[in-house]
Formats: structure tokens, sequence, C-alpha cells
């Protein structure tokens, strides 16, 4: 495998003073769904900002798809799909006519643009919408057709600016189902942001917190959480007076690191719930305890964040991006009625 | 590189024709400046009610039947002018709604990103020039003070009038263009802009009759750009004129495209700037 991103030492500072991203290194693999997950402010902007050459770097170096992005901003273009974080339609087109530009911009073969746009405005479900000027749109419709831009040319790799923001879940839903089939289908790369903790646990294959401009954690979801102390598996005897004898059971499963009685039911603390609940429920079986329930509690990556930064999702001082994403959506609502 | 800067172009099309105020806002100004200025404004009653006022007249205007023939040539010029403010301004509002930064993620390059602003943005000061020209025609028709064509019109005399109003319109849109790509702020667009627009239009002969301006004001109104492409239509309209004017009309073409090739490698350089990753 390749690495699809390569980052060394990559660092913004703004205006001499603002520290945005303080020297990140990581490497995505091809095919790979990386999310960088950080509170507002933290430097995710700016660091997808740097990665797909619309921001120069204090520091630092960047491969994207095999090229150099400073070196070569134009080629790296061709080869990503970037949805930002704030909406960059044309309200005075039509969500067709915006996809038609993208489509010629990037180079989709003309045979294919209507074929491609009619797919992408089903499965994003706007197609109701497609020959509507974009003024008109809800904001969760402005996001759809941001993701249909951001892939309408088939990227070899993909960068997405907490790109379900605004969205209801089942739009959520749907815009993952999505992306989850294009890594499939053409085994696109993702890179992420995001604020949505089980969003980046559900996504992702590979996780880093940033804060502060900083990398602070690397590594998997579940690692990320069996880091904490791992899983609580929480096993209710039918007969409350077996507790004890299965509790002598449960302890002697290998994974299992330490089970306590607790109002009847025994918590049994371990690393990787999810695959040792079979051969606990097995144990209990074999020491003759009938269970009246079995359940599974992982720690979530709030808990995550707040063991890596010492603090829970903050709201930092300052206007950040996310605001500023949000002021602009009421101007351009502004204007858009102003106009009407 | 074609397909890119048509379909920009055509975005920039479907955008100016969904917007048709600023349209009006443009056709408000020639249009009063032709019903209300011109007939008003009437230097030929001052000239017929002193002896030898209207050959002094004449030789003031340099040849023009009429001071309104004079200023209406003027006026298109000027039209073809401040009808290209808008396109800057939309370059700003574009980088305000993130437009601008949508398409700097894309591989179009600077040059067909400026290149379709400057077609599309030139088509509306380019018709209204020819509109005001046509409305002047039609004004004399109707019995109040018009246009009066007094030459036979060649058709390379045609030629040189719409290459006047075109390069006089690419001109200013690139002008305009570079600003709008190289300023952040509405505000302080219009208020640039407008340092630019009265004075070009104040320091050419345009308005006044040539006869009537001091020795140094001609000097500055004659390598103004406005004068140039108002020349070649004057020259072009009106019989006796190339008596009163040094050169011929491809001279004045020819200078005023040196204006054009400068501001547009201006735009150009800025436009790619303004696109590159930011600093
Ligand atoms: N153009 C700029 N000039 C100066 N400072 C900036 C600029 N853009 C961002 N910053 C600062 O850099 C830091 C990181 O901003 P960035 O937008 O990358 O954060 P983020 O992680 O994307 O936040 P959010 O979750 O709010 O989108 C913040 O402190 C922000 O104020
Ligand atoms: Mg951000």
């Amino acid at each position: 495998m390749t690495a699809a991103i390569q980052v060394d030492g990559l660092a913004k500072t703004y205006n001499g003073s603002v520290k945005a991203v303080d020297g990140v290194s990581f490497s995505v693999e091809a095919g790979e769904a990386y999310g960088f997950l950080g509170p507002n402010g933290a430097g995710k902007t700016t660091t997808v900002s740097m990665l797909t050459a619309l921001l120069a770097p204090t520091a630092g170096r960047a491969i994207v798809d095999g090229i150099d992005v400073f070196a070569d901003p134009a080629s790296i273009k061709r080869r990503i799909g970037l949805v930002f974080q704030e909406s960059t339609s044309d309200s005075d087109l039509t969500g067709r006519e915006n996809l038609q530009l993208a489509a010629a911009l990037f180079g989709v073969p003309r045979k294919e643009v209507a074929h491609r746009i009619d797919d992408l405005l089903q499965k994003l479900q706007i197609a109701d919408a497609a020959d509507r000027l974009t003024k008109t749109y809800s904001g969760g419709m402005r996001r759809r057709l941001e993701l249909a831009v951001g892939i309408i040319h088939s990227p070899r790799v993909l960068f997405l600016d907490e790109p379900t923001l605004g969205l209801d879940p089942q739009g959520r839903a749907g815009f993952w189902r999505y992306v989850q089939e294009l890594r499939k289908e053409h085994g696109m790369t993702v890179f992420v942001t995001t604020h949505y903790l089980e969003e980046a646990d559900g996504i992702c294959d590979r996780i880093a917190i940033i804060d502060h401009g900083h990398i602070v954690a690397t590594g998997s979801p579940s690692e990320l959480k069996d880091r904490l102390g791992g899983d609580v598996v929480t096993i209710r005897p039918a007969n409350p007076g077996l507790a004890a004898a299965a509790q002598t059971a449960l302890a002697l499963v290998p994974g299992v690191l330490a089970v306590t009685p607790q109002d009847g039911t025994l918590r049994v603390k371990c690393l990787r719930g999810e695959e040792l609940v079979p051969k606990l429920v097995e144990a209990c079986d074999k020491a003759g305890v009938g269970l009246a329930g079995v359940s599974l509690k992982r720690p979530s990556l709030d808990e995550v964040f707040l063991e890596f930064t010492g603090r829970e999702f903050r709201e930092d001082e300052g206007m950040t991006a996310t605001d500023m994403a949000v002021r602009l959506g009421q101007v351009q609502q502004a204007w858009g009625r102003s106009r009407r | 590189m074609i397909r890119e800067l048509s379909a920009l172009t055509r975005r920039e099309l479907l955008r100016i024709a969904r917007n048709p105020q600023a349209l009006v806002t443009a056709l408000l100004l020639p249009i009063l400046y032709l019903l209300l200025f011109g007939q008003a404004f009437d230097l030929g009653a001052l000239a017929a009610s002193s002896p030898g006022g209207q050959a002094a007249l004449i030789a003031s205007i340099r040849g023009a039947p009429t001071y309104f023939s004079y200023f209406s040539a003027g006026m298109a010029g000027f039209v073809a002018v401040t009808a290209t403010l808008f396109i800057g301004a939309n370059v700003i509002f574009d980088r305000l709604f993130g437009v601008l930064k949508r398409t700097a993620a894309t591989p179009a390059t600077a040059t067909s990103i400026f290149g379709s602003r400057l077609i599309a943005g030139s088509i509306q000061p380019i018709g209204l020039a020819f509109l005001v020209l046509g409305l002047s025609l039609l004004l004399g028709h109707l019995g109040l003070s018009g246009l009066q064509v007094t030459a036979s019109l060649t058709a390379v005399g045609a030629v040189e009038i719409v290459l006047a109003v075109v390069i006089l319109s690419l001109m200013f849109a690139s002008l305009f263009l570079a600003i709008g790509f190289t300023i952040e702020q509405p505000q302080s667009y219009f208020a640039v802009v407008n340092a630019i627009n009265l004075p070009v239009l104040l320091t050419s002969a345009a308005l006044y009759p040539w006869g009537t301006m001091p020795p140094w004001f001609r000097n500055v109104a004659s390598v103004n750009p406005i004068t140039l492409a108002v020349t070649v239509i004057r020259e072009n309209l009106f019989a006796g004129a190339t008596a009163y004017y040094p050169y011929g009309p491809a001279v004045y073409l020819l200078g005023l495209l040196g204006w054009a090739a400068a501001m547009m490698v201006l735009a150009i350089v800025l436009a790619r700037r303004a696109l590159a990753p930011k600093q």
C-alpha cells in the first residue's frame, strides 16, 4: 500500500502570530478514511486548505496522490475533490447548472456528464430541486449539492471539511452511505474533519485528534477507546443466586481484566468487548448459569477527547470558521432575499 | 482550455441575465444624459446669436455638425466605460460568497477565469454604446436634438467604430476586473472605482468642445483612452472632421489597443495572484 496523503511537519502561522497549525505529520493509506477530530479553531480547515493547495504553508511538506502539493498546485486540483465547510455553490445558477460547471472545469468526459449528474442528484435526493436556483435551496439541500459538486469528477482523494454541518440525521446518514459507496467502487481515499464524535467513530478507519494546531493522539477509533481502559460488559444472570458462580467462570475468560458484582449484575471490564461477548456467554453457559441480559458499553470519543486534551469540547474565543460559515449563510440568504 | 472558458463564460452570462436590475441601472444614465443634458445644453442656439458664431462652433467641435452630434459620440464612449463597473464588483461578491474559492479549488486557470468575466462582462457595455448612438439618431428623426451623420460611412469606417467601442470596453473591463481581484471589500471597491471613473471621463474629450479646452488640458485629453475611442467614431461619422484631427482613425485605434493590452496584462497578473495559494 502506498500513502495517498503524506504530511511532514506542516505548519501555518497567520499574520506572523496566530499559530493555526503547529507542525503536524501523518500519513493516510490509499483507500483509507482518515478523520481529523478537534474543537472549533483547532486548525482543521487550515490543514485542509493547505492540503488542497488553497493556502500556502509556513513550513512543512505534503504529498497528495504522489504529487507535491506546493510544487504543483494545478495537478493536485485535478485529482482531488473538496467539500468546503461553508456553502460555495453559485446562488444564481440551478443545482444542475452548478454541477455542469464543475463537470466542465474538472474535465469530466462530455458523454458522461448528464448521466453522472442525474445519478448524483438522485442519490443525494435533490433531483426534484435540480432545476431551481440554488438560492431557493434549504441549508441541507445546499449541503447535499456541495457534496455532489465535490465528487462529480470521481476524485482519487476526497477532502471533506465538516461536510454534514447542518444536515438532519437522515441527510447525514444518506451522505455517508453515498461516500462509503464511492469508497467501495473507486477505492477513494477520504480525509474528513469533524467535531461530531459519533461520526468520526462510524466512518473513519483512523482518527487524529487535533487541538491548538497539534495532533494529540492518533489511532483507530477502537484503539483510542482501548487506551481509556476498555469496555464494560454488563451481565445479568437469570438467577441472582448464581452470580458468584458466574463471576468465577467469567474471570477465567482470556481478555477479561476485572469482574465486579453490582446490584445482582456483573460488570466485566475488558478490551474489545464486542469480540468477547460470545465467549462470556459461552463461559456462563458452561458454568450452568442462565442469562437474563447482556449489554456492552464502550467509552465514547467524547471521553477520549477529554482524556487527551484535558477538556470537554470547548467553545473557543474569537470567530472560527464555523461561525463564519454560519454568518456567511445568513448574509447569503439576506442577499438572496433582497434580490428576489 | 476552450471548454473551461466556455463553461465559465456561460456561468457569467446566466448570472448577468438573471440579474436584469443591473442592466436597468446601466441604461438609466445614458438615457438621462441624452434626453435631459443633451437637449438642454444647446451650444448651437448660443452660436447662432453672434456673427460667425456657427463657424467658430464647428471649428471648436472639430467638424461635427452640432454639439449634440459631437456629444453623443462622447456618450457612447462614456457608457462603454461605466457599464463595465459592475463586473469588478461581481468578483468581490463572488469572493464574499465563496464562489471564487470554489472556482480556485478547480483546475481552471486564472486566465480563463479572467477571460470568461471579460467576455461576458463586455457584451453589455458594447451593446449600450451602440444603443446610445441609435437612440441619438432616433432623437434627431423625432425633431429633437439628435445625432446627425454627415459623412458617408464606409465599411472600413463601420468596422473601426465597432473596434473602438469593443477595445474601449475590454480595456476598462480589464481594469475593473484587476481592481476586483485585488480589493476585498465592496465599499473600498466602489470608492476606488469612482475615483477612477469620473476623472477619466472628465479628462477626456467626450463632453467638452475641443476648442474650449486650455492647451495643457488638450495634452492630457489626447492620450485619454475615452478620447481615443471617441475620436475614431467622430472621424468616421462627420464629414470634414478628418481635417481637424492630426491622425487618421487607425492611429487612434492603435493607441487604444496599447491601453487595452496593458490593462489585460495587469488584470491577468492580479487574477493569477488572487487565485494562487494564499500566503
Ligand atoms: N485567515 C485567517 N487569518 C488569521 N487567523 C486565522 C485565519 N483563518 C483561521 N485563523 C485562525 O486559525 C485557527 C484555526 O482555524 P481553523 O479555521 O483552521 O479551525 P477549525 O479547526 O477549522 O475550526 P472550526 O471547527 O471552527 O471550523 C483559529 O484560531 C482561527 O482563528
Ligand atoms: Mg473549520
